[in-house]
């Protein structure tokens, strides 16, 4: 994939926030002087290990603030601007990769170095260490996850609050598409928020790119609860709506702040996803008996219209439950794109979405940051919603 | 102090200047003074003079026309103190702009010496009538900040004084207190001691060692229960002052909000800002949604090649779309066509000399660090 280096404000425009350019303003800078001085010096070191030397020795690491199964999360800041605050994802040396590096960590850097919004997390550098770890300098985000806010009851927000979240979200993931960048792990504690509030989209582990025919994509790809059902039933070709569908869950999730359908297993979650929103059939999803896992259901729940999301989900109003029902279409053809999630009325429709320096905020972010990037993705966090599912009975009517 | 200028200094004080009448003839004379012209006279020629209405001065060569409501006793000996007084009270209170309503500390600095200067001039008279039509101007452009900022002043000084009585007050009743204890203290003492003199004079001589040791320890117990006691009250009585002075402290922030707008005599006053009226919610946050520079995108476009996918139901349930696949090879056919290196080239030298370029590292070291395992990833 290219970024196009259209001369407007044109999505497909890589755009560099404030804060990107600060830091590579004066990362250039130093690298520039530390060059000259040090190169006669190893003139027999390769010209990319200078380079990334260079690149090294221009951060500090302060304090770790995580560690994980895939990567350690420090810390960190510019040698030369001890005010500035980066954190510094090293991808730990796997054994089952041991002839190169991580699926994940290739992934992270070949898309998130090509794409560059506000609402999506900055990476600033990347460098190998001594024994060949490679550390991603990614934007520090203080104020943690929207799991996080999800979770903690003493926290209360409202529509607008939502909307606010929803429309960084949206915004973010229709750019990756608008990049062809399919994300593929949309989930709320992959939604980090920034000092100033703005919620990014990160954990780029699972992305690739999309829409070329020739390739057959994975569809053991994200967290189950927000997995869509035609990568359930192993579709091998799939576009953006895959990200739609999380979207929406979250979506959902922030409303009534508990996962919408969340199952035990791959096929506890189809069934649970057919007994909420209807049960898929050849008249309202053309060609679905044809996809490889296809399950015929023996419960045949028919498609929920706009009353059962009025219903579900009362505090986002008439055109809230609307834009969730597009978002929520079983057929990935008839599922509102994030381009047209964002032509929605909803945005423009009472309440207004909250400031994003007036968003509920909570404290302990940093080390939730650590906690979401030193996590595989897809990974579910089972200890923290282990009893979820049980809460909710989408049996009764 | 010699004694000769203190008798002519008592002369002076006793003759009055305009009916030379003498204190040895009148020991209740006063001395008034009127600013207009600040020449001294006593109380009967004030009386004598200005009863029927305003007046020329009596002092020779002096025709300022003086009126009876502005006589008054001077404050200083010194006449010409009294006057320099006089007038910085009356340019403090017109020019009484405050150090927060400036952008920076230099700027108020400015504006003290301007302050300094004005009233220097009018009291020795350099350019008067120009300093007061300044003056005036300034006092009717800024009635409103010259009386917000009066009242300010007002406030504070009030708050200042109660605080002061408070302390005295809270002084007054911790003297009161220590004296009472002390009374008590004395008092209980005595008591003891009667009460153990008695019980030794009851009591058989064996048990007179053990009488002694007990009535020294309920002595002693007292006086510590009675210590903590105090403590106790002291403690609370030091809580309720912390939240008074914090009380009175909020009061004073609360007040200190005047607005304010640049004038021509007083410069870098900090620039009110005008609330910026709420933009409408742009979903797309300044970006323009499907905009193609080079190209049109097109529903169809003929292909052989492309028509086993078109008709591949399969790939058509899982949501694979083909107008994404014309719209990315679109974009990447036309993506280079945007860029016009000189255009960059001069740009780049433009803000390198700023000191900000972009560096090269991010995708030499990431390539030099993933590149031979890249190409296994499309496989997935």
């Amino acid at each position: 994939m290219a970024a196009s280096p259209f001369a407007s404000r044109s999505p497909s425009l890589t755009i560099s926030s404030p804060n990107t350019l600060r830091l590579r303003a004066s990362t250039a800078q130093n690298a520039s002087q530390t060059s000259v001085a040090r190169r006669p010096q190893n003139a027999d070191q390769e010209l990319t290990e200078q380079l990334n030397d260079e690149v090294r020795q221009k951060y500090v690491k302060d304090k770790r603030l995580g560690e994980g199964t895939y990567a350690v999360v420090y810390l960190g800041h510019l040698k030369n601007d001890p005010s500035s605050s980066v954190a510094i994802k090293k991808i730990k040396v796997n054994a089952e990769y041991k002839d190169g590096l991580a699926m994940d960590a290739i992934r992270e850097v070949k898309y998130l170095q090509e794409l560059s919004h506000p609402n999506i997390i900055a990476l600033h550098d990347v460098f190998s260490s001594k024994d060949q770890n490679l550390s991603l300098v990614l934007e520090y985000l203080p104020r943690g996850d929207l799991e996080m806010l999800i979770k903690d009851v003493n926290i209360h927000y409202g529509v607008a609050d939502v909307k606010a979240w929803m429309g960084m979200l949206a915004r973010g993931v229709w750019f990756c598409h608008e990049n062809f960048v399919l994300h593929r792990d949309i989930k709320p504690n992959n939604l980090l928020i920034g000092s100033d509030g703005e919620v990014k989209l990160a954990d780029f582990g699972l992305a690739r790119s999309f829409a070329d025919p020739n390739y057959n994509m994975t569809h053991q790809v994200i967290t189950r609860w927000y997995r869509p059902l035609e990568l359930l039933y192993g579709a091998r070709q799939y576009s953006g709506a895959v990200d739609v569908w999380s979207m929406g869950m979250v979506f959902a999730e922030l409303l009534i702040r508990i996962p919408f359908v969340a199952g035990n297993t791959d096929l506890d979650q189809i069934s649970k996803i057919c007994e909420a929103f209807g049960t898929p059939t050849e008249e309202n999803w053309p060609g679905v008996t044809q996809l490889p896992n296809y399950i015929p259901s023996d419960r045949n729940v028919p498609l929920q219209g706009r009353e059962f999301f009025l219903r579900q989900f009362p505090i986002a109003g008439p055109v809230g439950a609307e834009l969730l029902m597009s978002m929520c279409a079983l057929d990935p053809r008839k599922r509102t794109t994030a381009l047209q999630a964002l032509r929605h009325s909803w945005w423009t429709t009472e309440p207004k979405p909250t400031k994003k320096e007036d968003l509920p905020r909570k404290a302990g972010g940093d080390k939730k940051m650590g906690d979401d990037l030193t996590r595989r993705g897809g990974e579910l966090d089972d200890s923290t919603f282990k009893n979820a599912a049980r809460q909710l009975d989408f049996g009764a009517k | 102090m010699s004694a000769t200028s203190g008798v002519a200094r008592r002369d002076e004080d006793e003759v009055c200047p305009v009916c030379k009448s003498s204190r040895y003839l009148n020991p209740n004379m006063r001395f008034l003074i009127n600013p207009e012209c600040y020449h001294k006279m006593c109380e009967s020629c004030v009386d004598r003079i200005f009863s029927s209405g305003p007046s020329s001065c009596p002092v020779a060569g002096c025709r300022k026309t003086l009126r009876k409501n502005k006589f008054r006793q001077q404050t200083f000996e010194d006449i010409g103190v009294e006057r320099e007084v006089d007038i910085r009270r009356r340019v403090m209170q017109v020019l009484n702009r405050r150090e927060e309503e400036f952008d920076s500390k230099r700027a108020y600095d400015d504006f003290l010496e301007q302050r300094e200067e004005i009233i220097a001039n009018l009291v020795s008279g350099i350019d008067v009538v120009k300093t007061e039509a300044k003056l005036k101007r300034y006092a009717t452009d800024n009635v409103q900040s010259i009386r917000t900022n009066q009242a300010l002043e007002v406030e504070e000084s009030q708050s200042f004084q109660a605080r002061m009585t408070l302390e005295q007050e809270e002084a007054r009743l911790r003297r009161q207190a220590a004296r009472e204890e002390y009374e008590n203290e004395r008092r209980e003492m005595q008591a003891g001691r009667n009460d153990f003199l008695l019980r030794l004079a009851a009591g058989s001589p064996a048990d007179a060692a053990a009488i002694a040791r007990e009535g020294h320890k309920v002595l002693l117990k007292k006086s510590s229960a009675r210590r903590s006691e105090e403590d106790r009250i002291r403690q609370k009585q030091a809580a309720l002052r912390g939240t008074d002075v914090k009380r009175t402290a909020s009061l004073l922030n609360t007040a200190d909000t005047a607005g304010t707008t640049d004038t021509g005599l007083v410069k870098g006053l900090r620039k009110i800002k005008a609330p910026e009226p709420e933009k409408p919610y742009d979903p797309f946050d300044g970006m323009v949604p499907e905009k193609h520079d080079y190209y049109t995108l097109q529903d169809y476009y003929p292909s052989a090649y492309l028509d086993k996918i078109r008709k591949d139901t399969r790939m058509q349930a899982g949501g694979y779309d083909l107008r994404e696949y014309y719209s990315r090879s679109l974009m990447e056919a036309f993506a280079g066509l945007g860029v016009s290196i000189a255009e960059e080239v001069a740009q780049r030298d433009a803000t390198s000399m700023l000191g900000r370029s972009k560096p090269a590292s991010t995708e030499s070291a990431a390539m030099a660090a993933v590149g031979n395992t890249v190409a296994s990833e499309n496989a997935t």
